[in-house]
């Protein structure tokens, strides 16, 4: 699966963030609540848009995979209606929850150029999801990819999925696999189980996995932690240096 | 305006100057301009905007008011309740030297005693905490604005007509109420009205016009329609379902209901088991739009008034996670 051959296309920096609603600040009410998950989460997209990329992609799992118009926004309604009034109507259909809040990381980071919106099935395999981090890669000659998602919701039992004991060793391992820049492990993530988890994040972790190529980028996680029972994870990687660069390095 | 029984019980010093005069000839909305604009409510150094609900705390400097008599008839449990009411969350406390109920007179000196330096000593611990006299006559809102107080509190409906003129020159906020006529500390005795909102309103109105046109700031006035005074429980349930008749006129409207009689004959509750009857129609009255509420129980009428603004989008909940984590 290789992109189309017009030199050397690359993902020159990604992150990965969570996205549950609690990241808008507007809907957790006067307590921020999760404070330091924001910064790490501002931090990792203000690493993106220093990277000056050519466009940037949000990917983000949703119902189905498809593309979504890039001047669309979350709307932040549909999850507090006394919120209509000050937001206003939107024009356009609100975006899936990943992607919305993916769009939002970069609107406050300040990021006015152009960007992709890309929703992944929640039920795509694993080689769905590879090829189409593997077409997004090579959709530009400097590409960032924000990748939106969550490990396990099952982590206590005041989780929304109440615990599974499967679930700690589940999100361990996942972090490892990031810490260590080893994307091939996460394309390795079992699809069946990451959903008995309700780790909603794994196809768009398989996303990246397949933008990303073979080569490990350098990594570093900003966030870890299960304030709530689920695992939020911020990390920040780097396309390792004099890289082969991605298109036709698999 | 018909009189009522009970006019006895003021002292001649009062009488000479007092009463309720006689009531413009007025439609069911008061006069001509007495509507204003729905917006800030000034007392004191404080600018309060219309969304916001406010607890005004009663602190009675009196051996025998109704409910828990005495309790802060001593300047030290007095100054306590003070500190208390405002660490749960009291925007305004209203200090009152003279039980509403029947009962040895209570002079204008004594009066005076009672509050005026208390008044003075509240100011001292909270400069910026408004701090309201319930009081009808002049003389004493006159010491009081000049003690520190922010706002007089005419629960007698304008029985002295100088306490408006008082109110203005001091540069401080009125109620203005609505007893039926009611001589001051006297109880309602078989009164009947052919409509008592309407009544209400044409005096609470009145009374509102009368004060701007002494020169008081429009925006330091409230309107009360005064549940129990001059009013059987009928009347006060009345007015408590047609308060939006009162909120409409755009004037802030001050509601007083905490463990009235009203409530306890509605729900044979005693004096001590009114308060869920009184938080009830404390939300009722929030949710048509009264803006600042007296009560004995100000961390619950705090509360209640939260989760009603929360209800009405004027309030932001504290800490919202269901779902969205």
């Amino acid at each position: 699966m290789h992109g189309p051959a017009r030199g050397p296309a690359v993902i020159i920096r990604a992150a990965l963030c969570p996205c549950p609603p609690l990241l808008a600040r507007e809907l957790t009410g006067r307590d921020p609540i999760v404070s330091g998950l924001r910064e790490a989460c501002a931090e990792a997209a203000a690493r993106l848009v220093a990277a000056d990329p050519d466009i940037l992609i949000v990917v983000g799992p949703a119902p189905e995979t498809a593309g979504w118009d890039s001047a669309s926004r979350l709307d932040l309604s549909a999850f507090a209606p006394a919120l209509r009034a000050t937001l206003g109507a939107s024009g356009t259909p609100g975006l899936p929850l990943s992607l919305g809040l993916g769009v939002l990381l970069l609107d406050q980071a300040g990021y006015s150029g152009p960007r992709v919106l890309q929703a992944v099935g929640e039920q795509e395999p694993v080689a769905r999801c590879t090829e189409l981090g593997d077409k997004l890669a090579a959709s530009a000659a400097r590409a960032a990819l924000l990748v939106m998602g969550d490990g396990s919701a099952r982590r206590s039992p005041t989780a929304p999925g109440h615990l599974d004991e499967r679930a700690a060793p589940f999100d361990a391992r996942v972090e490892r696999a990031i810490r260590a820049g080893d994307l091939a492990a996460l394309a390795a993530v079992d699809a069946t189980l990451a959903r008995d988890l309700m780790a909603t994040g794994r196809p768009a972790w398989q996303v990246l996995a397949g933008a990303m190529g073979a080569e490990r980028p350098m990594t570093e996680i900003l966030y870890a932690d299960d304030p709530f029972g689920v695992a939020y994870l911020v990390a920040d990687f780097e396309a390792a240096p004099n890289g082969a660069g991605h298109a036709g390095a698999s | 305006m018909d009189r009522v029984e009970g006019e006895g019980t003021l002292g001649m010093d009062d009488r000479a100057t007092c009463g309720p005069g006689p009531l413009d000839s007025l439609g069911p909305l008061g006069p001509p301009g007495a509507q204003r604009e729905p917006g800030i409510l000034r007392l004191g150094r404080q600018e309060f905007p219309a969304g916001r609900l406010l607890v005004m705390a009663i602190i009675n400097r009196t051996p025998d008011s109704f409910y828990r008599p005495g309790i802060t008839w001593h300047e030290t449990a007095a100054m306590e309740r003070v500190h208390t009411v405002v660490a749960e969350g009291a925007d305004i406390v209203d200090i009152g030297g003279v039980p509403a109920k029947p009962g040895t007179e209570v002079t204008v000196d004594e009066e005076s005693d009672r509050t005026i330096p208390f008044v003075e000593a509240v100011r001292e611990a909270y400069p910026d905490l408004v701090i309201s006299v319930d009081t009808w006559r002049h003389e004493v809102g006159r010491a009081a604005c000049a003690a520190g107080a922010d706002l007089l509190n005419d629960t007698w409906s304008g029985w002295d007509p100088k306490l408006a003129e008082v109110a203005a020159e001091c540069g401080v906020g009125l109620v203005c109420s609505h007893t039926g006529g009611q001589h001051p500390r006297t109880r309602v005795f078989r009164r009947a009205y052919a409509d008592v909102m309407a009544d209400v309103l044409d005096r609470t109105l009145t009374l509102a016009q009368r004060a701007v046109q002494a020169g008081v700031d429009p925006s330091r006035i409230l309107i009360d329609p005064a549940h129990d005074f001059g009013k059987n429980t009928w009347h006060s349930l009345e007015i408590s379902r047609r308060l939006a008749d009162m909120t409409a006129t755009g004037w802030p409207v001050l509601v007083s209901v905490s463990n009235k009689d009203f409530v306890g004959e509605t729900l044979g509750a005693g004096v001590d088991d009114r308060l869920a009857g009184t938080l009830a129609v404390t939300s009722v009255a929030a949710w048509l739009g009264a803006r600042v509420f007296r009560a004995h129980h100000v961390e619950q009428t705090r509360q209640a008034l939260d989760m009603v603004a929360a209800v009405k989008g004027d309030f932001r909940p504290a800490r919202v996670l269901k779902g969205l984590v």
